[in-house]
């Protein structure tokens, strides 16, 4: 590995000499040995032509026959790992369908099982109580319903501003980032106003919210009921579309949606369709409770669906007030995201523990004014755990 | 001739004979096999140089398994496995690649 060194290269330093390295191996890519080997046949005056002794041509074969076998062998290596490899991605693909195959199965099995009880109920019920069964089962949202209504779509703000601008301050970027993100509250607000504006159901892109839904963050994204959302959100309410949409324009609702527009670029879009579908509520519960002392009378099988505990929201035209006597039923929580609109402080967009805080949108503005729904007359014993309903969103009850 | 009788004895070993790696050495291989291809292309360009020697050929195809196959084994047991491989192949490789030039510029004087 002697560089021969010209006379006063000591002085002169080269000009590529941080790439000594590479220089070194590209140039001395040949092994030395040959050279040397070379070199040393001259001297000896065999002249540098390959020997052609037979011991020689010997040794070269055992070396070409060693490379080969160790080639030959990585190969066979790859060939045995890469079926492996196959077979393991087969076996999940196989996995997965099965899976999915199951779910299908068992979701037809809930919708026959569903028909089961719906036929059964009808069999069993009055003329009245069926038309009291079919109208909690909508506003609880365990049937799909479809009817006139509004859409109001709500989006991200648009990132470019300050995108291009290479002086721009990161943080500053990522401040704006975080505001121009749409946040749960935002959301709720948005249902809160469609709620207080008449809407009698809704669903926020395809999940139908009940009044035990959430909406809440995990990190960047929004839960509702814990099911991850992406932007745009699209929010459906059926009802008098019309009236619908001007109340909420004008209401809490639009009022806020104007407001984080202007001040954060959170698009957003509100319009009239003449036909919503809504699909059901998933992960209903039938929960059945009884005042205290009583014998259990609740389990039976085709205990009326909306059993005393449910927790229909009352729409307009429903029999309001009537539910609710001696049973336990979720309390509503209070909606204190309403204020604070002008402070939009990206921290608080996670909500650790989830009691009594703004995460709760389930349906608490049935007031005209939006308001706190502790006044909405309804006098219900709040008994329900608040933690407890953190764990399960989802359950309702009312099935139909 | 001879040499390709060789050539063809150790695909035959190696395809037929299926010697099983033994799991500690599994890593080992492709390492092997690259330094096992630079010698291959030193000794095709020795050869087309006029220089070939075949104990040069050999012992450097022995040395270079197996001091990069002992490279490796360092950097496994200090925790730089990884990156002892990657310097190796990168060497190894651009040695390789010089050699295919120069191997081309003689048999396509190009």
């Amino acid at each position: 590995m002697t560089r021969k060194s010209a006379p006063g290269e000591a002085q002169y330093k080269r000009p590529d000499a941080s790439m000594s390295l590479l220089i070194n191996i590209m140039d001395h890519s040949l092994d030395e040995g040959y050279a040397e080997a070379t070199a040393r046949r001259a001297v000896r005056g065999e002249g540098g032509a390959i020997s052609r002794a037979p011991g020689t041509r010997l040794l070269v074969a055992v070396g070409v026959s060693l490379i080969a076998v160790v080639v030959t062998m990585a190969a066979m290596q790859v060939r045995a790992t890469a079926p492996q490899a196959e077979k393991e991605r087969r076996d999940l693909v196989n996995r997965i369908h099965t899976r999915e195959a199951e779910a299908d199965r068992l979701q037809d099995e809930v919708e026959s099982l569903r028909d089961q009880v719906d036929a059964m109920q009808d069999r069993n019920l009055t003329p009245e109580e069926v038309k009291r069964a079919e109208l909690l089962a909508t506003t609880t949202g365990a049937d799909p319903v479809e009817g006139p209504g509004v859409k109001v779509v709500v989006d991200n703000a648009e990132q470019d501003a300050g995108k291009d601008d290479p002086n721009a301050d990161p943080r500053q970027q990522a401040e704006s980032l975080a505001n121009g993100r749409v946040y749960d509250r935002d959301l709720q607000q948005v249902v809160n106003g469609l709620w207080a504006a008449g809407a009698e159901a809704i669903a926020i892109n395809g999940q139908r919210l009940t009044a035990l839904s959430a909406i809440r963050a995990a990190g960047a994204a929004i839960l509702v009921d814990n099911r991850p959302l992406s932007p745009p959100y699209t929010a459906l309410a059926i009802g008098d579309a019309k009236a619908m949409r001007d109340a909420f324009e004008r209401g809490p609702g639009g009022v806020y949606l104007r407001h984080i527009g202007g001040k954060y670029g959170i698009r957003s879009t509100i319009g009239t369709e003449k036909k919503i579908k809504l699909p059901a509520a998933i992960g209903i519960t039938l929960r059945v409770a009884q005042p205290e002392g009583a014998p259990p009378t609740g389990g039976t099988p085709i205990a009326p669906p909306p059993a005393p505990g449910t927790t229909a929201p009352a729409p307009r035209p429903g029999p309001s007030g009537t539910p609710g006597t001696g049973t336990v039923s979720p309390s509503e929580s209070p909606n204190p995201g309403s204020g604070d609109i002008g402070t939009k402080a990206p921290t608080s967009s996670t909500t650790p523990g989830g009691a009594a805080t703004p995460t709760k949108s389930g349906r608490p503005t049935r007031t005209p004014t939006g308001g706190n729904p502790a006044t909405s007359g309804r006098g219900k014993p709040k008994t329900d755990n608040a933690a407890a309903r953190d764990d399960a969103p989802t359950h309702e009850e009312g099935q139909a | 001739m001879i040499a390709v009788l060789g050539l063809a004895l150790g695909v035959v070993v190696g395809f037929f004979a299926r010697p099983v790696i033994p799991h500690e050495l599994e890593p080992y291989l492709p390492i092997a096999v690259v330094a096992a291809l630079d010698a291959v292309f030193g000794g095709v360009r020795a050869l087309l140089d006029g220089i070939f020697d075949d104990k040069v050929f050999v012992v450097s195809f022995l040395s270079n398994v197996v001091v990069a196959a002992l490279i490796v084994f360092l950097g496994d047991k200090l925790g730089v496995g990884a990156q002892l491989s990657t310097g190796v192949v990168v060497v190894l490789g651009i040695r390789i690649f010089s050699n295919a030039a120069a191997i081309r510029r003689h048999v396509f004087r190009a």
